[in-house]
């Protein structure tokens, strides 16, 4: 059920069957690229389109996703690294990059950018972290949340704003906003313990 | 600072809600080495993950795949496009003669070229706007700061139907967290926000805010030195002040 309510979950989860994958990307396989972009083009360009909302730049951006994963593959474990989590995370932060240059909006700092999407942070994905059981506690969680928590967790997400951006976005106090997302993460947060506590 | 607080922080990190202080603390940890850190901010970018699998599907074009593809296949190139990056192009024939039908590794290399090219053609496209801009017929020029060796100097264009471009030199670095921002000053009105911009390492910096412009009302176009996220009102005295009454 939770499956063909959220397609792309199924290939998230399936980041424990990629190590020959990504051994091949590794040694410069040519053909691996076709094969990591079967695997992951297809949620790539859906998280880039739903930030971008412009299909011609999403493709663009998703060309730049696997480029960058290309690139930057020698650093990731092929035994202990969660590939698919890794891509989704270079494809969001390409498309907010996108949408923060277009508006005129000032860029993350490099290292930043560069952290968070450092292969190491993608090793040691445990099962218990990404199952369907806590993508159906998130939804559950997220479909409890107000409209104001709702809409601050999507302007962070979907359009990479930081807190005094997103209180300028809804003309709303700083401290308000802070309220909201510590909040409401942290009701995302407690729906998905109780799946790990069953 | 708690485990609590801590699962905060990297929740808040992960989604890039963190504020500059917790972030430097964050990459504080992680230069240490921190394992409670480093298992947090993988618990948060997981749940990050989740999120991203709640996006709507959405079926690429099958061209895609043919274009992820090759970008990382030796293939034959197209020159159309080279004779408008000049020097550039040269060096990139270079790299792809050099490159053609060598080792994997050399593909990698390529790939960065590539990479490098695509930037060049981002940037080409933003001058492009600017010609583009100062082409058209109704676009009036008023200078401000000239004469003026260390203060900031520089032209701004109107156009009616397009927008405005502020075109600037000996601007200040501002600190961490600052940026700039433009405004338009409508004759007895408040200033209205034009957008931030940052400014390049040499001082100098081009802001376009793109639309129409109610040259009549329009008394100054002003710049000045705002938060990160830009301000609603300016805060801080404007550091330019260009009048353009009358045009």
């Amino acid at each position: 059920m939770i499956l063909w309510l959220f397609p792309l979950l199924s290939v998230v989860l399936k980041f424990k069957d990629d190590s020959a994958l990504v051994r091949r990307l590794r040694e410069r396989d040519p053909a691996a690229m076709s094969d990591l972009y079967d695997r992951y083009g297809r949620i790539a360009y859906s998280l880039i389109l739903r930030v971008v909302n412009n299909s011609a730049v999403a493709e663009d951006l998703v060309q730049e996703t696997f480029l960058r994963v290309w690139n930057r593959v020698q650093a990731f474990d092929p035994e202990r690294g969660a590939l698919g989590p890794w891509v989704l995370t270079v494809a969001r932060n390409r498309a907010i990059d996108y949408v923060r240059s277009v508006e005129g909006r000032n860029q993350p700092a490099a290292l930043e950018i560069d952290r968070l999407e450092h292969p190491s942070l993608f090793r040691d994905f445990e099962a218990d972290m990404m199952n369907a059981g806590r993508l159906r506690a998130l939804a559950g969680a997220f479909g409890k949340l107000t409209d104001k928590q709702r809409t601050v967790i999507e302007l962070a997400y979907y359009q990479g704003m930081s807190q005094t951006e997103i209180a300028d976005r809804m003309q709303t106090p700083l401290g308000t906003v802070k309220t909201w997302a510590r909040t409401a993460l942290q009701l995302l947060r407690d729906e998905m313990s109780r799946v790990e506590a069953v | 600072m708690n485990h609590d607080e801590l699962r905060e922080i990297c929740d808040m990190y992960a989604l890039g809600l963190a504020e500059p202080a917790e972030r430097e603390e964050i990459e504080r940890h992680l230069a240490e080495g921190s394992a409670e850190t480093q298992a947090l901010l993988r618990s948060a970018m997981a749940m990050a993950t989740l999120l991203g699998a709640m996006t709507p599907e959405q079926a690429p074009p099958s061209r895609l795949r043919r274009a992820v593809s090759a970008l990382v296949k030796p293939r034959g190139f197209s020159w159309m496009w080279l004779s408008a990056l000049g020097g550039m192009a040269a060096a990139l024939v270079a790299v792809v003669t050099w490159f053609h039908g060598q080792d994997q590794q050399r593909i990698h290399e390529l790939v960065d070229a590539r990479l490098e090219l695509r930037r060049a053609n981002l940037e080409l496209a933003r001058y492009q706007q600017a010609m583009r801009f100062l082409d058209s017929p109704e676009t009036r020029l008023v200078g401000f700061g000239q004469g003026q060796q260390q203060q900031p100097r520089g032209n701004v264009f109107v156009n009616a139907s397009g927008g405005v471009m502020l075109i600037a030199a000996n601007l200040p670095q501002l600190a961490a967290g600052r940026t700039y921002e433009m405004w338009l000053i409508p004759r007895g009105q408040a200033p209205r926000p034009a957008g931030l911009f940052k400014v390049r390492a040499d001082g100098s910096a081009v802001h376009i805010l793109e639309g129409q412009v109610d040259t009549r009302s329009l008394g100054a176009v002003a710049v000045s030195d705002e938060p990160e996220a830009g301000s609603p009102a300016p805060s801080t005295t404007p550091i330019i002040v260009a009048p353009v009454s009358g045009l």
